[in-house]
This record gives structure tokens, sequence and C-alpha cells, in this order.
């Protein structure tokens, strides 16, 4: 049986965590007995066999998959000119520090958010990592004197992986991108900024290259694989991106004018608990409220149908109207 | 293989831990890692084949009898202390808990105990933690409520709720024992209602007012659903429900659970969908106007055009 890649990471983690002096690609394919198994000790030849290269492969991967980790690895070329590798402990040390139960308890708390594998796995990794430099033993986070609060935060969307890890790294991205009101997708090329989670959606905020300006993109519409495109930003990354005004700007909830509305008593909680004023109407059984008007309030108040009229701005009236026609109709 | 690096993350961490702790029990050591004694144990059983082998077989000399766990050459490696903090590992921490932190509500005791780690976090991840600033999450929540759910939960109190259903319109009187409370996205109460003697899900920003009673909480003893799966779930003895959308109503597919969305030649979408209740999708027939009809059952989309009929009345005698 192989072994497993679990052992030969771990071996190849002691070693380059163990030596004063750079290791050789060589000296570690022959000290590492899944290396030796796989690939033979090597030889020395001018030009690399098949095992060579499949070696080397394997060896860039299990690297790539160590600094993951965390780890540091630094290459150093010798006179001879041969390459050698080594993880300097002061670089790759966790500094001490000093969580109380109370701290550690809460840490315990947010590393059980993420239902996602990568970023679950990642917090448990910290936490474990934290625990190995003496973290105290929280308790049970849901007993005793701390909220009974159980929070999640959902990452089921594909895209999500890839942008994260694109947004991390600072690397371009092309996506296929289905806008809300249309149905054929079409390629995106962007330099992704940030991602935010907001009511449970995901949003990528970023440097839309084919609109040359500032985009705000929702995960789920992405459609099919996200791709890297070569390496760089061309716009500045702003100090401060605002997804969420963005999106609450979608939602209607950035408002700048009122509207005047006759609601019928009982009706319409969410629209009273809006209100900026409320006060018995003239004609018994209603009520005249004052409720913040925004991009989409007509869409809301034609939803109550008969237990909504709308008395001014005149533009509003005339939506509302225009919408209740169009259902009328059938 | 994300598998092998969590082991690999682990594995490197419990040498650390365990290097202190000579005769550790695999119990505890199982907890502090938050694992179980059988991951532990097959972590336990690759040690021994790992070391710094260049240096002439050096390998962990790492035991257990199943109870205690031995390290009997502590000095063959130079992992005292545990790795550094990957950028991944810290973003992962960080962004849940500056998350969690912000959550309106939550205990004072726990927010700060949250803040005074995320600093301590920030410093010990040093340039790692930029990272984390590029992914953010905000939870939703209506902080009263929150912490009067937060208490009957602790103090196991039955609760009073007004609490409004978007379906109906209306707004029900009704006495729950509550079980948790959870956040995604926004924040609920999960309860036992005493209204419809069964388990019910509570969004807080629809508590339109709250009271803790003096009655104890009685729910009856329940497995806590299964949150991975979204909190609005419909099952297939449900009435199906047809909605007919142009370009303007394709949103209805992102809003909706639904069985599937064929899509039309006019570049619209026929979504099928279930529904516990169907006349509470009277309102989304309104919301559609000429962006999408409901085309069954039928009698829902009557209703929906009765009531648009109805509405435009109160403005023609205006």
């Amino acid at each position: 049986m192989a072994i497993a890649k679990a052992e030969r990471l771990m071996n190849l983690a002691l070693c380059l965590l163990s030596t004063r002096r750079p290791l050789t690609k060589r000296e570690l394919r022959g000290s590492i007995e899944a290396y030796v198994e796989a690939f033979g000790q090597g030889q020395y030849r001018p030009e690399p066999d098949a095992a060579d290269e499949s070696f080397n492969r394997m060896f860039e991967r299990d690297k790539d998959d160590l600094r993951e980790l965390g780890m540091v690895i630094e290459t150093v070329e010798s006179l001879d000119g041969e390459t050698g590798y080594l993880a300097r402990r002061d670089r790759n040390t966790l500094p001490p520090v000093a969580l109380d139960p109370e701290e550690a308890a809460a840490l315990g708390l947010a590393a059980k958010v993420w239902q996602h594998a990568r970023l679950a796995g990642a917090a448990s990794g910290a936490l474990q990592k934290l625990r190995a430099g003496g973290m105290p033993d929280g308790g049970d986070p849901y007993e005793g004197g701390h909220s009974a609060i159980e929070p999640r935060i959902p990452a089921r969307e594909a895209a999500f992986e890839p942008l994260m890890l694109a947004c991390r790294d600072r690397r371009p991205v092309v996506f296929d991108y289905r806008k809300s009101n249309s149905p054929q997708p079409q390629p995106r090329h962007v330099e992704p900024w940030q991602l935010e989670c907001w009511r449970g959606q995901w949003y990528l905020a970023g440097y839309d290259r084919d609109r040359s300006a500032e985009r705000v993109f929702r995960l789920s519409r992405i459609t099919g694989k996200v791709r890297n495109r070569g390496r760089g930003f061309t716009a500045e990354v702003p100090d401060r991106v605002t997804v969420r005004e963005t999106v609450a700007a979608w939602a209607g909830e950035l408002t700048d004018r009122t509207a005047r509305i006759r609601l019928r008593t009982g009706a319409g909680y969410p629209l009273r608990a809006k209100a900026l004023s409320a006060r018995e109407a003239a004609q018994p059984g209603w009520d005249e409220l004052e409720i913040p008007y925004g991009h989409g309030l007509d869409a809301w108040l034609v939803e109550f149908g008969p237990d909504v009229v709308v008395l001014e701005p005149a533009e509003l009236r005339a939506d509302v109207i225009d919408r209740l026609r169009a259902v009328a109709k059938g | 293989m994300a598998n092998a690096i969590d082991q690999t993350r682990r594995m490197l961490s419990l040498v650390t831990y365990l290097r202190e702790r000579n005769g550790a029990r695999v119990g505890d050591v199982a907890r502090a890692f938050g694992i179980s004694e059988d991951e532990l144990i097959s972590d336990l059983d690759v040690l021994p084949m790992c070391g710094t082998s260049f240096r002439g077989g050096d390998l962990l000399d790492i035991d257990t009898d199943g109870e205690r766990i031995w390290f009997r050459n502590p000095g063959a490696t130079d992992t005292g202390e545990p790795l550094r903090l990957a950028a991944d590992e810290a973003t992962a921490l960080l962004v849940a808990a500056r998350a969690v932190a912000t959550l309106p509500g939550l205990r004072a005791g726990d927010r700060d105990a949250l803040v005074r780690a995320t600093a301590k976090l920030e410093a010990a991840a040093g340039e790692v933690a930029s990272a984390s600033s590029r992914l953010s999450v905000t939870f939703e929540s209506e902080g009263g409520v929150f912490a009067d759910v937060d208490r009957a939960i602790s103090e196991g109190r039955r609760l009073w709720l007004r609490y409004y259903s978007p379906a109906r319109d209306e707004l029900t009187e009704r006495e729950v024992d509550p079980i948790r409370l959870f956040a995604v996205g926004h924040t609920y109460v999960e309860a036992w209602c005493r209204l419809t003697e069964a388990r019910r899900t509570f969004r807080l920003d629809r508590v339109a007012e709250i009271k803790i009673l003096d009655e104890p909480s009685d729910p009856p003893p329940i497995e806590p659903r299964d949150l991975s799966e979204g909190i609005v779930r419909t099952t297939d003895e449900d009435p199906e429900v047809v909605v007919e959308v142009g370009p303007g109503g394709r949103w209805v597919a992102e809003y909706y659970p639904h069985d599937s969305a064929e899509e039309l030649p006019d570049g619209g979408l026929r979504v099928t969908l279930r529904a516990p209740d169907p006349s509470s999708l009277r309102r989304l027939a309104l919301r559609l106007g000429r962006d999408g009809r409901i085309t069954a059952p039928s009698d829902l989309a009557d209703a929906a055009r009765e009531a648009a009929v109805k509405a435009l009345a109160a403005y023609e005698d205006a």
C-alpha cells in the first residue's frame, strides 16, 4: 500500500523544520520513505528521467501544501548551483498568545461558525495550534454564562472558494455571470477585492475590467467555473470597499424621500415597523402612515393588495396603479 | 485531499502538545483538539512513522495503551513551539470572531472576550492577518429580542410572542418553549410552539413583541434541526405552484427553493415550487406585476387578480 499522504507531508515538514542547513531535493528524496518507495533513491544524472520528473511534481505540490499550513519554506541556492530548502524556526513559530479561559471559549465558539469544509478545517487547525501553544480549556461555549447563540456562516456557492483564494492572493479572475434580469450569462473579467456575506448571501466587490469600474456581484449568479487570468491588478484597490451599501441600495434600503400611505387597521405590520409616523385616518378602519421611500417600494406595497392605498407622491401612486393593472389583467 | 492537509496540521500541533504532557489521557487530548478518540488514535498510528530521518532514523517514539499517550523521545524533534498561523487559519478564525462580536444582543461578556481574543490573534498572526480583511460577514439580529430569548433559554422559561406571519400578513400571539438561537444571515429561534404543538422556527426581526413568562420551558426532546441544508424546507407532499416569469422576474428562482426552473423562449422561466400553504404566495403574484404570473393552482391566480381589482377600486373612488 502506498504511504499515506499525511505521513509523507509530516515527514517533509519535520525534516524542513529540524534542519539547520538547507537540504537539497536529493537529500529529502533519499531520506523520506514515501519518496524512496515511490521513486527510488534517485541518482545524480544530467537529464532527469521519468521518475525524477514525477518526484519533482510531487515535491512541488507537497511544498505548496505545507505552505497552506502556514510553513515558510526558504529556498537557498548553494555555491555549486544546487537548490536547498529549509524552514527556519524563527520564521515558523507562533509567537506566545496569552488567552484566558473566557477568550478561549469565545474562539471555540467562533471556530464552529463555518459551514465550509476548507475554512472549518482552517479554523480548527488554528485552534489546535493555539492549544499546542498552551491555550487553556474554555469549557463548553454553550454552558454557563455565555450567550446561547449558534452562529453559522454558509458558503454553498461553488464560486466561493476560488474567489476567496483569488481575493487572498490578489489574482484577476474570469467567470460567467448572469444578471438578475438576463437569461444569458456573460463573461466578466474581474480583479477581486473583497467577499462579503450579508443576510446569508455572498457578494464579491471588485474592479470590472470590461466596464472599467467597480462592481458588486452576487455569487449565486455566477455560473460555471471561476478561472484565474494572469497575475497582477491594473486598478488600485480602494482602502474601503462598500459592498453592503451597494446591496442595500439594490434592496431599496437607502432612502431619501418619504411616502404617505393609507393602511388597513391591523394589516401590514412590517410597514408599521418602518413608519416614521402613524395616525388614524379620516376613514374608519384605516391608518395613515409616513414611510421611507426608496427603490423597490412600489413592488413591496403592491404585495399588500387592497390593504394599502398610496396617497403621495404621485409618481409612486402611478407606479403602484400600473403594477396592479398588470396583475388585474392576469 | 484537504483531509491529508488537515491531518498533517493537526499532527504537527499534537507533537508540540504531547512533548509537554507525557502520559496525557486519550480522552483529554481528543477533547482539547476537538476530534474524536478514533481520529486521535489514527493520528497516533501515523506519528511513529514520522521523524527527521535524514539525521539517521530519529523517528518519533509515541505510543498509547488506548488510555494514556507516551512520548518517549521528545528530544527527537525541535518542534517545541507551535507552527505560525497560515493565512487561511487566521482568516477563518478572525472573520468568524469579528462577525459574532457584532451580533446585536450578544452578552457583553462574550463580546468583550471576542474583541480581546481577536486583538491577540491579530498580533500573533502578524502579516497573514491582513488577508482576513478581504472577507467579512454580518449577521442581522434584533438585539432586544435576542437578549430576551437568550435569557429565557438560559433560565429555562417559556416565552410569549406576538409574531408576524408574512404569508398571511397578520400578527399572531403564541407561547413557545425556546430550544436554541441560531444565526444564518438572519437570527432565528427554534422553539416548541404550544399553539400548534409543533416545532417552529421564528425569525427575530418578525417578532413584534416578546415577554419572558414565569412558567418553565418544557419542550419535548427533539433532535435539533440540521442547519446545513438551509432554513426553508418543503416536502414533496406540499402542493405544487407554477410561476411563469419574464426576464425581469428571474429573481424568483433565486429566492424560492424550487423543484425545477425551465427556460422560456422570451428569456423568462417557468418555475415549479412547493408551498405548504399556496395562498401565502398571493403576495408573490402581486409583487411580480407585469414580470410574471402564477399559472397553477388556478384559485391562487384568481385570488391575486381579485386582490388587484379590489385595490384598484380604491384609487378610482378617490
